[in-house]
C-alpha cells in the first residue's frame, strides 16, 4: 500500500515535470535507510536536469503515524506539493497562519534548526537588532514583493504593565499599543488625540477541568460547576463592552462553531442536586490556577479568578485556593493534563475555522482535560475531513452535545479585544486573524514605536506559541498564505494553493521574483525544508526553541518520526 | 558621728545647693525612660498612630461596614472601582457611601483596609517577636561562649547578612511557598542576624563587668548568669531594635504581598491590595492610594515609636 501510494506520488510529480519542463527528466532519488528495527528516515531529492534544481521531499513513510502530511515535495522550483492523508477543507487557512513561515534553506541549516534571534524572511520587515529586555528594531525591507512601509524603521517594544503602555501612548512615545486595561479604554476613547480601534478577534476564556483527577473524574461534580458559576455575572463585571457569555466553546462568527445546545443556565438549586448526589453537598477543596498574562479573552485574571472563588464558596461551598503560576510553566503543565483543579485559560483563533478551536482543545490527542472523549474526538475527526460545512454540520452538533454532557471545561466568555493608537495614523488597524500588518501604518515619521505586553520568546515561531513573539516574527517571516486585515485568507509567497477534487493534495505555486532579506531567492526547497524543520522529528533541523513545536503537532495531527 | 537628716542637707546644701533631689525615692530605669519618652513629641506621635491602629485592629468588625471579602454585585448598585462616596461631602444620598470606594471585585475598599491592619500588625508583631527571641539567643549564647561556637553562629549570620533581605525572603517564600505563614517566617529568617547581632555585642560587653564575675565567682550556673545577669542589662537596645523592625516587617511583608508571594486572595493584605490595583493608578487612584497611605502610616508610627524609645532609653542622651 505504501508503495503504491509512493509510486502514485512520483509519477504525479513525474507529470507536473513533464509538463513544466516539455521534455522527460531523468530522475535520481536517493533514499535512505535506518538501520533494521528503525523507522525510513524521510528525506529523498529529485534531480531535474532540464533546471539543475534538486527538489527536496518530506516523506512520512504512509499515514499510519496518524497525522495528516503524507508527503510534501519540491515538484521544481517554484512548486511545491502537499499530498495529504486525508482530505482538509481548512488547510488554506492553516498553512496562513504565521507558524509556518518560510525561511531559506541554507540558513535552517546553517543554524541548525534553530535561528531564534536571527531570522531571515522575505517579509516587510528585516530584522536589525533585538535588544533583550528592551525592543526588537526591524527595518523597512525596500524590495519587500507587497506594500512597502512608508517608516524606516519598526521599533516593537514591551511592558507588562498595562498602566505603562498607555502611559507611553498618552506621553507619544508609542504610536500603538497592544492590550489596553479594561478600565483605560474610557479614558482612551475620551481622549482625541488618541484612537481605540477593536479587533474581532475570536476567542474564548474558559474554567478547566481536567476530568482525571478527582473529584473533578464525577461527571455530576463537573455539570455543578457548569451550572453553579454565574458566567453572567463574570462577563458583565469584568469584560469591555463588545464580550458575551459563551454558550458554546466556539466564536459563533465561525461556520459550524454553535450547532446544538447551548450550555447550561446558572442554576445553584440543580447544582447543589448534582453535588448531593456525587456526595459532595458539603462542598470541597480545590485549586484555582491562573497565569498572569494580559489576553483578550481574559483581561484581569487575578479579579476574574477572585470572583470565581467567591461564587465557588458562596453557591457551591467549594473552598478554592488561588494560585497564580508562571506563564510558560502554566501553559506546560495545563497542556499536559496535570492540573488537579480549576485552570483559567483561554483561546484566541489561529485560522479561521472551527478546527482551530474544537480539534485543539478536545482531539484525540489532546490531554488537557484529561483522557480524551470518544464522542467528542470522533465526530470532530470525522467532521474535519469534510470540505462541505453542511455534511459536516451534524458531527459538528454531536461534539458540541457531548461537551456539554462531558463538561471538560466550562466556556465563560468571547471577549471583545482592542488595540489602542495614536489618532490619524492611516491604515491603523487590529486583524481578527494573524498580527498587525505594520508596514500598512503610517503614522508620517520615520519610525513606528509600538508597544506590546511581553517580550518575546524567540523570534523563531515555528516553535512559539505567545502572540508576542508571532507578532514580530510576523513582520519578518511569510507563510504561503496570509490572512487580510478584514481576515480573508489571501495568497502569501504562494500565487495559489490549488486542490485537487477530495482536498488530499494540493499544489502550490510560489510568487515569482520573491527574495529574502539575505538576497537568495525563495524556491520550494525552502518551503519543504521549513516545514520539514517543523514536522519531522528525525531531522537535525527539529531543534526550534522549545522543543515542543505545538502547532505544527496539533495541525497536522502528529509529528512525523516522533515515537 | 551620726547627723539628722536635716542637718546634713543643710551642710550638704551650703557647699552644692539643692540636693533634697539625693534623698528622694530612686526612680528605676523603665520608668525614667517612660518620662523622657513621654517628652517626645515625635515618638508620642508614634505611639498615637500605632495604639490607633491596634484598636483599628481589634475592633475591625465593629469598624468595618462590611465583611471585607464580601462582593457586593447583586447586593448594592455599586460598580466595579466606583470612587470615594461620602454622604457629608456630597456624595447623593441614593448612593451606598463608600469612604474609600470600590476594589476591582466590587469589594468596599475601607472595610478591606481596616481589616488589612489585622494582618499587617499581626505579622510585624510575630515576625519581631520570633526574630527577637530566636536572634537574641543566638547572640547570647554566641558572646558568652565565644570561641568556635561564637564562630559558627555568627559566620551563618554573616551568610545571611550578605543578601539583600527581600531577595533572600523572596528565595525562602520560593521554597516554603507563597502565603502569609511562610512570609511571616522568611521576614524573620531574614531579619534575626541584626537581633543576633546586637545581643551578642551587648552579651561580650556585658560578660565583663564586675557583678557577672562576682555572680560566676558565687558559683552560678551558666544559665543563671545568661537569663538574671546578662539578658535583663542586654535588652534596651534590642527593644529599640524590634519596634523600629516591625515597621520593616510589615514593609517587607507588603513587598512580598504586591509579588505575590505573601498573603493569597482573597484575604484583604495591604501590599496585595497595591499590587491588585497598581495597573488603576491613573485611572482610579483611589485603589492604590488608601493602601499605600495605610502601609506609609504604619511604618511612620512605628519609626516614630521607635525612634522615640532609642532616645529614652539611651543613657547618654540623658538631660
Amino acid at each position: 500500500m505504501k508503495s503504491t501510494m509512493r509510486l502514485l506520488v512520483f509519477l504525479a510529480a513525474l507529470a507536473l515535470l513533464v509538463a513544466a519542463c516539455g521534455d522527460t527528466p531523468a530522475e535520481e532519488t536517493t533514499t535512505t535507510t535506518a538501520a533494521p528495527g528503525e523507522e525510513t528516515t524521510t528525506t529523498t531529492e529529485a534531480t531535474d536536469p532540464g533546471t539543475s534544481f534538486e527538489g527536496a521531499v518530506l516523506d512520512s513513510g504512509g499515514c499510519d503515524y496518524g497525522g495528516k502530511l503524507n508527503t510534501l515535495t519540491a515538484l521544481d522550483a517554484n512548486t511545491v506539493e502537499f499530498v495529504l492523508c486525508k482530505p482538509d477543507p481548512a488547510f488554506l487557512a492553516e498553512i496562513a497562519f504565521g507558524v509556518f513561515g518560510i525561511q531559506p534553506a541554507e540558513h535552517l541549516e546553517a543554524t541548525g534548526g534553530a535561528p531564534l534571534d536571527n531570522p531571515i524572511g522575505t517579509g516587510p520587515y528585516a530584522l536589525d537588532s533585538w535588544n533583550r529586555g528592551d525592543s526588537v528594531v526591524l527595518s523597512t525591507n525596500s524590495d519587500y514583493w507587497g506594500p512597502v512601509a512608508t517608516h524606516d524603521t519598526l521599533v516593537i517594544k514591551w511592558a507588562t504593565e498595562s498602566a505603562s503602555r498607555l502611559l507611553e501612548l498618552q506621553a507619544g512615545t508609542a504610536d500603538g499599543i497592544t492590550f489596553p486595561g479594561v478600565a483605560d479604554l474610557p479614558v482612551i476613547e475620551a481622549d482625541s488625540n488618541l484612537e481605540l480601534i477593536a479587533k474581532p478577534e475570536p476567542n474564548i476564556f474558559y474554567m478547566g477541568l481536567t476530568v482525571t483527577h478527582p473529584p473533578f473524574d464525577d461527571e455530576r461534580v463537573r455539570q455543578a460547576v457548569a451550572q453553579g458559576i454565574d458566567r453572567q455575572r463574570i462577563v458583565d463585571t469584568f469584560y469591555p463592552p463588545g464580550s458575551e457569555t459563551a454558550d458554546f466553546f466556539t466564536p459563533c462568527t465561525l461556520t459550524n462553531a454553535c450547532g446544538g445546545e447551548p450550555w447550561y443556565d446558572f442554576d445553584v438549586d440543580a447544582a447543589k442536586a448534582l453535588l448531593e448526589d456525587a456526595g459532595l453537598g458539603d462542598g470541597f477543596d480545590t485549586v484555582i490556577r491562573y497565569r498572569q498574562v494580559d489576553r483578550g479573552y481574559l483581561p484581569t485574571p487575578a479579579d476574574v479568578a477572585a470572583d470565581i472563588q467567591a461564587q465557588l464558596k458562596a453557591n457551591l461551598n467549594i473552598d478554592a485556593t488561588i494560585e497564580e503560576v508562571e506563564s510558560s510553566q502554566f501553559i506546560d503543565e495545563s497542556n499536559q493534563g496535570l492540573y488537579d483543579g480549576i485552570h483559567l485559560l483561554g483561546w484566541t483563533g489561529d485560522y479561521p475555522h472551527v478546527t482551530n478551536f474544537l480539534d485543539g482543545h478536545f482531539g484525540k490527542t489532546i490531554t488537557q482535560f484529561g483522557a480524551p472523549f470518544d464522542d467528542i474526538a470522533g465526530p470532530l475527526e470525522t467532521a474535519a475531513s469534510i470540505a462541505d460545512p453542511d455534511e459536516a454540520a451534524p458531527f459538528y452538533e454531536q461534539a458540541n452535545n457531548a461537551i456539554r454532557q462531558h463538561v471538560p471545561m466550562v466556556p465563560v466568555s468571547h471577549s471583545g479585544a482592542f488595540v489602542a493608537a495614536q489618532a490619524g495614523i492611516d491604515g491603523a488597524h487590529a486583524p481578527p486573524w494573524g498580527h498587525i500588518q505594520f508596514n500598512l501604518w503610517d503614522n508620517g515619521k520615520d519610525t513606528l514605536v509600538f508597544f506590546q505586553n511581553a517580550e518575546p520568546g524567540s523570534l523563531y515561531c515555528a516553535d512559539e506559541t505567545d502572540g508576542e513573539s508571532l507578532r514580530v516574527c510576523g513582520q519578518i517571516v511569510e507563510a504561503l498564505y496570509r490572512y487580510t486585515i478584514e481576515g480573508d485568507v489571501e495568497p502569501g509567497l504562494a500565487s495559489e494553493c490549488a486542490p485537487n477534487d477530495d482536498l488530499t493534495v494540493w499544489t502550490c505555486s510560489l510568487r515569482e521574483g520573491v527574495t529574502f532579506h539575505d538576497g537568495s531567492a525563495l524556491d520550494a526547497n525552502d518551503v519543504v525544508m521549513s516545514y520539514t524543520a517543523g514536522l519531522d522529528a528525525s531531522s537535525p533541523l527539529h531543534t526550534g526553541s522549545t522543543g515542543s513545536w505545538v502547532y505544527y503537532d496539533y495541525i497536522f495531527g502528529g509529528l512525523i518520526n516522533a515515537g | 558621728m551620726t547627723v539628722s537628716r536635716k542637718k546634713a542637707i543643710e551642710l550638704l546644701e551650703d557647699e552644692a545647693g539643692d540636693v533634697t533631689r539625693l534623698f528622694e525615692k530612686p526612680v528605676g530605669q523603665w520608668k525614667l525612660a517612660l518620662r523622657r519618652f513621654r517628652g517626645r513629641r515625635s515618638g508620642m506621635t508614634g505611639l498615637f498612630i500605632v495604639v490607633g491602629l491596634i484598636l483599628v485592629a481589634l475592633f475591625a468588625p465593629l469598624i468595618a461596614p462590611y465583611e471585607p471579602n464580601e462582593i457586593l454585585i447583586g447586593v448594592e448598585d455599586v460598580g466595579r472601582r466606583d470612587p470615594p462616596c461620602i454622604h457629608v461631602l456630597g456624595c447623593p444620598d441614593e448612593t451606598p457611601q463608600h469612604i474609600m470606594g470600590i476594589d476591582g471585585n466590587v469589594r468596599d475598599v475601607f472595610s478591606r483596609i481596616v481589616y488589612g491592619s489585622r494582618v499587617s500588625l499581626t505579622l510585624g508583631f510575630f515576625t519581631v517577636t520570633l526574630a527577637l527571641v530566636v536572634g537574641s539567643t543566638i547572640g547570647a549564647i554566641s558572646g558568652y561562649a565565644g570561641g568556635w561556637i561564637d564562630n559558627i553562629l555568627m559566620r551563618i549570620m554573616d551568610v545571611i547578612l550578605g543578601f539583600p533581605s527581600l531577595l533572600l525572603a523572596i528565595a525562602i517564600v520560593a521554597v516554603l511557598g507563597p502565603g502569609l505563614r511562610n512570609a511571616l517566617l522568611a521576614i524573620a529568617i531574614v531579619t534575626l542576624p541584626g537581633y543576633a547581632r546586637v545581643m551578642r555585642a551587648q552579651v561580650l560587653a556585658i560578660k565583663e563587668n564586675d557583678y557577672v564575675t562576682a555572680s560566676r565567682a558565687l558559683g552560678s550556673s551558666t544559665r543563671e548568669i545568661l537569663l538574671k545577669r546578662i539578658i535583663p542589662n542586654a535588652l534596651t537596645p534590642l527593644v529599640v531594635l524590634a519596634t523600629l523592625g516591625v515597621a520593616t516587617a510589615i514593609l517587607e511583608a507588603a513587598g512580598l504581598s504586591f509579588l505575590g508571594l505573601g498573603a493569597q486572595p482573597p484575604d484583604a493584605e495591604w501590599g496585595s491590595m497595591l499590587a491588585r490595583e497598581r495597573n488603576q493608578v491613573f485611572t482610579s487612584p483611589h485603589l492604590v492610594f488608601f493602601p499605600g497611605i495605610a502601609i506609609m502610616l504604619t511604618v511612620l508610627g512605628f519609626n516614630l515609636m521607635g525612634d522615640g524609645m532609642r532616645d529614652a532609653l539611651d543613657p547618654t542622651l540623658n538631660r
